[in-house]
C-alpha cells in the first residue's frame, strides 16, 4: 500500500508541485524569520559576543540587558578582583556621544572605553588604542555613516559650506571631535553588528574619562575569567554573594538580554509578531493543502475501501503521503533558507541560522502536517464507501 | 437448484435529504443464487444502486435482514464488513474507478493488495487475468491511455483477481458502445461460468438482458417483477 500511496501522491504532477511549493514555501518562511529574528537578537549581544574570554559579566543590579545599563563605581573592580576564583578581571566602560566630522557634520556614537593596560574588549589590533587619544571606529551594521571630507580646503570650517562636500570612508590618520576634543583615528575595526545599529568608538578607559569628564561612576561592565578549577556559574555565584552586584555567565547574559529585547524593544516585539504571522499562516496553508489534497482523492479511498482496505491501511497511506510530501517539502525549504543565509547574510543584513531555526522550520511544518494529516482523517473514516457507485 | 450466495428479506433504506425523507427500499425481499447471472433493472432513481450498496455492506439500511454467503451483515462491524467484502465480493462501476495514476496490471493487483499478498505474486496472478481479458499487452499502461472498453476490462479484471464468489456490476455497460458493451458482457458471463461466482448487474441497457438468468424489475424502491 504504501507504493499505491505513493503513485497517488505524484500522480498529479501539478497538484504534488503545488502541495510541495506550499511547504517549501511555509518552512522557508519560518527558518527565515526565525533566521531573522536570530540575527536581530544576535547582534543584540554582541558586545557579549565579542568578548569569548569574559565568562562572567558583573553589571548594577538592576541591569538586565548588554543595551540599557547603568554605571558602577571603580571601587567595583577591586571589588570584583578580590573575589577569590577570579583569575583576572577588566572593566568595559560605555556611554554616548556625539562626534563632530571635520566638514561639521555630526554623528552619534556608542563609546567604549577599555581597561588601559590589558585593551581586553578592543578590536584587534588592540595597541593601536596607545596612541595618544586615538579610537578605533567600527560602522556597527551602519552604512555610509562614517564619513570625512575628500579635501583638506573642506576641513574644520564650521560655517555650514562644506557639509555638502565630498566625502569618503573614515581611515587612520583622520581626526573628529567628541566633546570638543580632537581625536585620531586610529583604526576601522569590524566587529559584529550592532541591534539597533548604531557606529562604534572604541578607546582607552583614560581617553573615555578624557571624553566624558565629571562622571562619578564610569564603569558599566566588568568582565571576569574564573580560575582553574572554577566553573563560571560558581564564580558569579561567588561574585555576587560577596560584592552584592549582579554576576551571571556571558550565556546567561545574552539570553536575559534577548528577552530584555523581546519585551521592551517595540522593534523586536514587532519582529515577533512578523514570525508568529509567518508562521501561522505557512502552517495555516500548509494544513488546508494537505487537507484538500487528501479530500479531492477521497473517492480513490472510497474505492480502496470496498475492496477491502481497512481504515488503518487507508490512514497509513494519507500520513505516508503527508510525511513524504512534509519531509521534501520542509528538507528543500530549510536548505533555500540556508542558501539565502550565505548569499544575503552582511553587516547590514542580520540574518543568522542558529540551530534552532532550521529545526523550527522542518519539526513545525512536519508536526502542522502530521496535524493536517489528522484532520484529512476524519472525512475518511465518516465517507460512504458508497459513493463508489456515483458518477 | 443451487445454493443461496445471497438471501436479503425486507430490506427498508430511508435517506434524509433535508426535511424530506426518500425511501430509497421500501421492503426489498430477494434471493442470489450460486453460479447466477442477475440484472437488476428499473428507471432512474428506482433503488437498484442502493441496494447493491445495501448487500456489498457499503451502505447500512434500516430494517430487514441480509445473509451473504451466510453471513448476515447487520451483525458486523465495519472493519469485519471491509474485510469480508475484500475476500469474498468483487465490484465492476460505470465509471471504472480505476486509480489513474497506477497501470492497469496495478490497478488489478490492488485487491491482493489490499489482502496483503506479495507484490510479485500480485502482479503475476493480475497479468494472467488481464491476459484472460484480453489486455496482457496493455498490463502497463496507466487508464488514460486505455479505450472505454479497455478500461472496463481492466475493472472485470481486477472484480476478479481474488476469485470472489459474488461480483457486483453497476451499469458495466452504459459508458460503452455497442460493441464494447457485448464484449464485456461476454467477458463477464463466460468467466462467471468457468468460476462458478454469482453476479447482480444493474443496468439501464436492455440490449445485455439476453446474457441474463433472471430479470429483477424494480420501481420505487421495490420489486416489481422477477422474469427469468
Amino acid at each position: 500500500m504504501f507504493r499505491v500511496a505513493v503513485e497517488m501522491l505524484m500522480h498529479d504532477k501539478t497538484k504534488f508541485l503545488g502541495l510541495l511549493i506550499g511547504i517549501v514555501f511555509t518552512a522557508f518562511l519560518v527558518t527565515f524569520a526565525m533566521g531573522y529574528f536570530a540575527g536581530f537578537m544576535t547582534r543584540g549581544f554582541a558586545l557579549v559576543s565579542e568578548n569569548p574570554s569574559a565568562k562572567v559579566w558583573v553589571m548594577d543590579p538592576a541591569v538586565s540587558s548588554a543595551e540599557a545599563t547603568i554605571n558602577m563605581s571603580d571601587s567595583a573592580l577591586d571589588s570584583v578582583r578580590g573575589v577569590a576564583g577570579v583569575e583576572y578581571a577588566s572593566p568595559l566602560y560605555l556611554g554616548d556621544v556625539t562626534a563632530r566630522y571635520a566638514n561639521g557634520d555630526f554623528q552619534s556614537f556608542q563609546i567604549i572605553g577599555v581597561d588601559d593596560a590589558t585593551l581586553s574588549g578592543a578590536p584587534l589590533p588592540a595597541d593601536l588604542l596607545h596612541i595618544p587619544n586615538s579610537v578605533i571606529v567600527d560602522s556597527g551594521g551602519t552604512e555610509g555613516k562614517l564619513q570625512t571630507p575628500i579635501y583638506k580646503k573642506d576641513m574644520w570650517s564650521y560655517d555650514g559650506s562644506h557639509l555638502h562636500a565630498p566625502t569618503r570612508e573614515l581611515r587612520y590618520g583622520d581626526k573628529m571631535l567628541v566633546n570638543s576634543k580632537r581625536v585620531m583615528v586610529a583604526g576601522i575595526s569590524h566587529t559584529i553588528p550592532r541591534f539597533p545599529p548604531r557606529p562604534l568608538l572604541y578607546t582607552t578607559a583614560s581617553n573615555f574619562k578624557r571624553l566624558i569628564p565629571g562622571e562619578k561612576r564610569y564603569i558599566t561592565f566588568i568582565m571576569a575569567h574564573p580560575a582553574k578549577n572554577v566553573t563560571p556559574d560558581e564564580l558569579a555565584k561567588r561574585i555576587t554573594q560577596t560584592t552584592h552586584l549582579k554576576a551571571i555567565t556571558s550565556e546567561a547574559f545574552k539570553k536575559e538580554t534577548v528577552m530584555w529585547f523581546m519585551i521592551n524593544s517595540e522593534d523586536v516585539g514587532d519582529m515577533v509578531n512578523m514570525v508568529i504571522l509567518a508562521m501561522l499562516v505557512g502552517f495555516g496553508v500548509t494544513g488546508v493543502m494537505l487537507y484538500m489534497f487528501t479530500y479531492e482523492n477521497l473517492k480513490q479511498y472510497a474505492v480502496l475501501k470496498a475492496m477491502g482496505a481497512s481504515t488503518k491501511q487507508l490512514s497509513d497511506m494519507i500520513f505516508t503521503q503527508v510525511f513524504i510530501s512534509a519531509l521534501a517539502g520542509s528538507g528543500i525549504g530549510v536548505g533555500i533558507a540556508a542558501v539565502l543565509e550565505q548569499i544575503v547574510s552582511s553587516p547590514t543584513f542580520p540574518f543568522r541560522m542558529m540551530w534552532f531555526a532550521p529545526l523550527v522550520g522542518f519539526f513545525g511544518v512536519i508536526i502542522v502536517s502530521m496535524t493536517a494529516a489528522f484532520i484529512s482523517l476524519r472525512p475518511i473514516k465518516t465517507m460512504e464507501p458508497a459513493i463508489v457507485f456515483k458518477l | 437448484m443451487n445454493s443461496i450466495i445471497v438471501s436479503c428479506k425486507n430490506i427498508v433504506k430511508t435517506f434524509n435529504a433535508g426535511e424530506a425523507e426518500v425511501k430509497a427500499l421500501q421492503g426489498v425481499t430477494l434471493d442470489v443464487y450460486e453460479n447466477e447471472l442477475l440484472m437488476l433493472v428499473g428507471p432512474s432513481g428506482c433503488g437498484k444502486t442502493t441496494f447493491v450498496s445495501v448487500l456489498s455492506g457499503l451502505l447500512s439500511f434500516d430494517s430487514g435482514a441480509c445473509e451473504v454467503m451466510g453471513k448476515n451483515i447487520a451483525d458486523m462491524s465495519d472493519e469485519e464488513i471491509t474485510a469480508f467484502r475484500g475476500k469474498n465480493i468483487g465490484f465492476v462501476f460505470q465509471a471504472f474507478n480505476l486509480l489513474p495514476s497506477l497501470t492497469a496490471i496495478e490497478n488489478v493487483a490492488l485487491p491482493l493488495t489490499v489482502a496483503g499478498e506479495k507484490r510479485t505474486k500480485a502482479l503475476n496472478l493480475s497479468k494472467k487475468m488481464l491476459e484472460a481479458v484480453g489486455l496482457g499487452k496493455k498490463a502497463y499502461v496507466k487508464p488514460s491511455g486505455l479505450s472505454g472498453g479497455e478500461q472496463q476490462r481492466v475493472a472485470i479484471a481486477r472484480a476478479l483477481v481474488h476469485n470472489p464468489k459474488f461480483i457486483i456490476c453497476d451499469e458495466p455497460t452504459s459508458s460503452l458502445d455497442h460493441t464494447s458493451g457485448q464484449v464485456v458482457m461476454e467477458l463477464l458471463q463466460k468467466i462467471i461460468k468457468e468460476k462458478g461466482a454469482s453476479m447482480i448487474v444493474v443496468t439501464h441497457d436492455n440490449r445485455i438482458y439476453k446474457y441474463a438468468d433472471r430479470i429483477v424489475h424494480m420501481e420505487d424502491g421495490k420489486i416489481i417483477k422477477v422474469a427469468s
